[in-house]
């Protein structure tokens, strides 16, 4: 019985998606309620991202090449934030001289969002990689700091016992019990990470830069291509979607045995 | 003809004929309960009694009506039980209390669900608040209360409905021994002031005696009722009298067996 | 509720303070000492200037709006937004949660929807509502909209099916279920997506603000960019960071509050 609800409720899920686009195919492409230039059917879509896999115009690159340099930004400022956030968040937790110093500076910064760093970092650093990294680097940064810190905080003192019992010592004790309790946190840490890191990116390229999926979109908001614009946000999201499925599979492997849903 | 069937359902509130319960998982069926035959009859304490997963928890989640059985007959009130009623109360072991509620907000719950109106349902709620022993805490979240506190808000709250029958799942379970011996007395001092049909689930050998008219011995898994004991010893009964660890000692027997 | 083990004695909170006071100092003497004494101070205004410029700025003129007046351009939009965003994505959320269809009707299309960034509907709102609040206000809509769904809708999944289960013993039908159990038993989850939620559409509004607007905080900050003046973004960015930080407090609070039934009693 609960077999046959499942395949329902999957049918209704296709149906329902297949009923939105036949819903968005009516009302532009058969009763045409608006104009292609401000609001395009699936079909024009569809030929756009076709055509801007090899197609350069109209912003001087296709679809892969902005995706790429999208991506190797996004990783790059991700993957600093993430070697320096997720240590030093353990290390303010586990070491009270580090979290006395430490956390009321982590503290200031921590209400500014990431993003409203890009104007002074394009000041310093103009448009290049280095800004967008860097705006990136700080939004991975906290994400990960913040929970990092959280999940050993979360040890329970009766487990340090135990360690104390057998004669662990400091290290050990950090590195055989709490660490392996703050695990399924710091990998919550790398997960919302990620999704900042590529929010991120979006905002520093739709402000300023020559290549990447955000300048793709503004690009295309400049001359009214809002087919383009779709495209783009699409592949936004399907890379973002990619790299959390990605993240997930690397945490389900490590953290066995923890509590991952 | 009709006399008897008069007969029979004021005589047995709940009967329950071959029940069979099994649940599917991923290694195939698995039989819970199989072949059940109880009655229990008005304003009597039943106890179930037997070994740890037996399936008990099941038969109270079955009579309730919250699982359907997979086989047999499950009646009460000469009715087919088909979906959990107001009329069967049930006291969990785990509270289930409402945590976002307080003691009042918990216990005049069903009442409220009824449409019954504010005034008349605090003075109802008030009166079972005070019959468990709890004025006082009216306003406390079931977090403020301890683990014997939250069980008596519970029965509390089974009780403000008037159901017919209680059915109470291990109740006490998780509560420490002196605070389960308290409650098993003043378990028994409100069923005393307000008398229903108990099916009362245990583990505790003691437990059982102390508090039940009649026993039945169940099975482990698959369940089904092994052997049935009336306790007649007077209320409120002795836990050392020779009687009473004879009895003790004799149901203790049995389980081994089974085991 | 767990106690952790690194909590400190209150004992130790003098030291903390102190520790704290220490080190800001620090950061606050570094930063004028790069500023004053090296070639940094080309690039990089010092703290006086910054406290100075916001002094002046506060109720003078940034632009064509006082700082104060930026800041309220920057909430009202958040506030409407985020208003309507998590009201919609509360009631959506606990639905798809509770009831089997609605999940199966609208999780495919929220899955579709959900990892675009609420920044990257920048430039297609632009294009449907126009340059002016609406296309900002339909941004921060978004970027309450998906946190809220997310979790009231993992918070309606996770009530305690016994917690239901006496419910219906109590005599509760389907929708006395839904509105006096499962909805205050996911207030704690739809809080946990409001605090989300209050953020990103902070850091959203800053976003929209940036790319295109006369007022507001974003508008203050990338204005600076393009005049190079430094003083004015380092400004704004202190007045993003206090208006994070009391948005951040205010929500803490009402959690507190509202949640207080959550709580061990101490």
């Amino acid at each position: 019985m609960k077999d046959n609800k499942k395949i329902k409720y999957l049918c209704i899920s296709i149906l329902s998606v297949l009923a939105v686009i036949v819903i968005w195919y009516i009302c532009i492409d058969v009763v045409h309620m608006k104009p292609e230039t401000v609001f395009p059917g699936p079909v024009k879509v569809f030929r756009s991202f076709i055509d801007k896999l090899s197609s350069k115009a109209p912003d001087g690159a296709t679809l892969q090449a902005h995706l790429w340099s999208s991506i190797k930004v996004a990783l790059l400022g991700y993957a600093l934030g993430a070697v320096i956030g997720v240590p030093l968040g353990i290390a303010m937790a586990w070491n009270k001289w580090v979290d006395r110093f430490v956390r009321p500076l982590f503290d200031l910064i921590r209400p500014i969002p990431g993003l409203a760093w890009i104007p002074m970092f394009i000041l310093l650093f103009g448009i290049g990689i280095t800004s967008k990294a860097l705006v990136i680097f700080l939004g991975a940064l906290i994400a990960c700091i913040v929970n990092s810190y959280t999940g050993i905080r979360q040890t329970k003192e009766t487990h340090l016992w135990v360690g104390d019992v057998f004669g662990a010592t400091g290290s050990q004790k950090l590195f055989r019990i709490a660490i392996p309790t703050a695990l399924p946190m710091i990998f919550t840490g790398l997960r919302v990470a990620l999704g900042t890191s590529w929010t991120a990116l979006v905002a520093a390229e739709l402000l300023a830069s020559t290549k990447g999926l955000g300048y793709m979109i503004q690009q295309a908001r400049a001359i009214s291509r809002p087919d383009i614009i779709i495209v783009g946000m699409l592949a936004i999201g399907a890379v973002g979607a990619v790299f959390d499925a990605l993240l997930h599979l690397v945490e389900v492997k490590v953290a066995k045995g923890m509590n991952v849903k | 003809m009709s006399m008897e069937q008069e007969r029979g359902i004021e005589s047995s509130i709940i009967e329950c004929a071959g029940v069979c319960k099994s649940f599917k998982t991923p290694e195939g069926e698995h039989q819970v309960i199989k072949d059940f035959n109880l009655q229990a009859k008005e304003n009597e304490f039943l106890v179930l009694f037997g070994p740890g997963q037996c399936g008990k928890t099941t038969m109270i989640n079955l009579i309730a009506g919250f699982e359907k059985v997979s086989g047999g007959s499950l009646k009460f009130m000469g009715k087919e039980i088909t979906k959990p009623d107001p009329s069967r109360g049930v006291v969990f072991q785990s509270t289930a209390l409402f945590p976002w509620m307080t003691t009042m907000g918990n216990v005049e719950y069903g009442l409220k669900m009824a449409g019954v109106k504010k005034e008349e349902r605090q003075k109802r709620a008030q009166n079972y608040i005070d019959l468990v022993g709890l004025q006082g805490f009216e306003k406390s979240y079931p977090v403020q209360l301890s683990g014997g506190m939250r069980q008596r808000v519970g029965i509390a709250r089974a009780y403000c409905n008037e159901p017919k029958v209680m059915l109470m799942d291990e109740p006490f379970g998780a509560l420490d021994a002196q605070t389960r011996y308290l409650m098993q007395e003043e378990l028994q001092r409100i069923w005393e002031a307000e008398k229903r049909t108990v099916i009362f689930v245990t583990n505790n050998i003691e437990e059982a005696l102390y508090l039940a008219d009649r026993i039945l011995v169940l099975t482990n898994c698959p369940a089904t009722v092994k052997k049935e004991y009336i306790i007649d010893l007077p209320r409120p009964r002795n836990l050392v009298s020779p009687e009473f660890l004879a009895l003790r000692k004799e149901i203790t027997g049995i389980m081994d067996s089974t085991l | 509720m767990k106690k952790g083990v690194l909590k400190y004695r209150t004992s130790d909170k003098t030291v903390n303070a102190v520790c704290a006071c220490i080190a800001i100092g620090l950061f606050l003497i570094l930063w004028y000492w790069g500023t004053a004494a090296t070639k940094l101070g080309m690039m990089i205004p010092g703290p006086i200037e910054v406290l100075q410029a916001i002094g002046r700025g506060l109720f003078g003129k940034v632009g064509r709006h006082s700082i104060i007046a930026h800041v309220g351009y920057s909430m009202m939009r958040v506030m409407v937004g985020f208003a309507i965003g998590s009201l919609v994505g509360v009631a959506l959320g606990l639905l798809m949660g509770w009831y089997g269809i609605a999940e199966a009707i609208f999780n495919p299309l929220f899955r579709i929807i959900r990892p675009i960034p609420p920044i990257a509907w920048i430039p297609i709102s632009i294009i449907w509502f126009g340059l002016g609040e609406d296309a900002k206000i339909f941004l921060i809509f978004l970027a309450a909209f998906s946190n809220t769904t997310l979790n009231s809708m993992a918070g309606a999944k996770s009530v305690d099916p016994e917690v239901i289960n006496a419910a219906k013993m109590l005599g509760a039908s389907e929708r006395q279920i839904f509105t006096t159990i499962v909805l205050p038993a996911s207030v704690p989850s739809i809080f946990a997506g409001l605090q989300v939620a209050i953020s990103s559409s902070w850091a959203t509004v800053l976003a929209a603000e940036m790319v295109r607007s006369s007022e507001g905080l974003g508008w203050m900050i990338v204005a600076g960019m393009n005049n190079n003046d430094m003083i004015q973004i380092l400004s704004g960015i202190v007045m993003i960071g206090i208006v994070g930080f009391i948005l951040a407090i205010i929500m803490r609070k009402a959690e507190e509050v509202l949640c207080r039934w959550n709580k061990s009693g101490e």
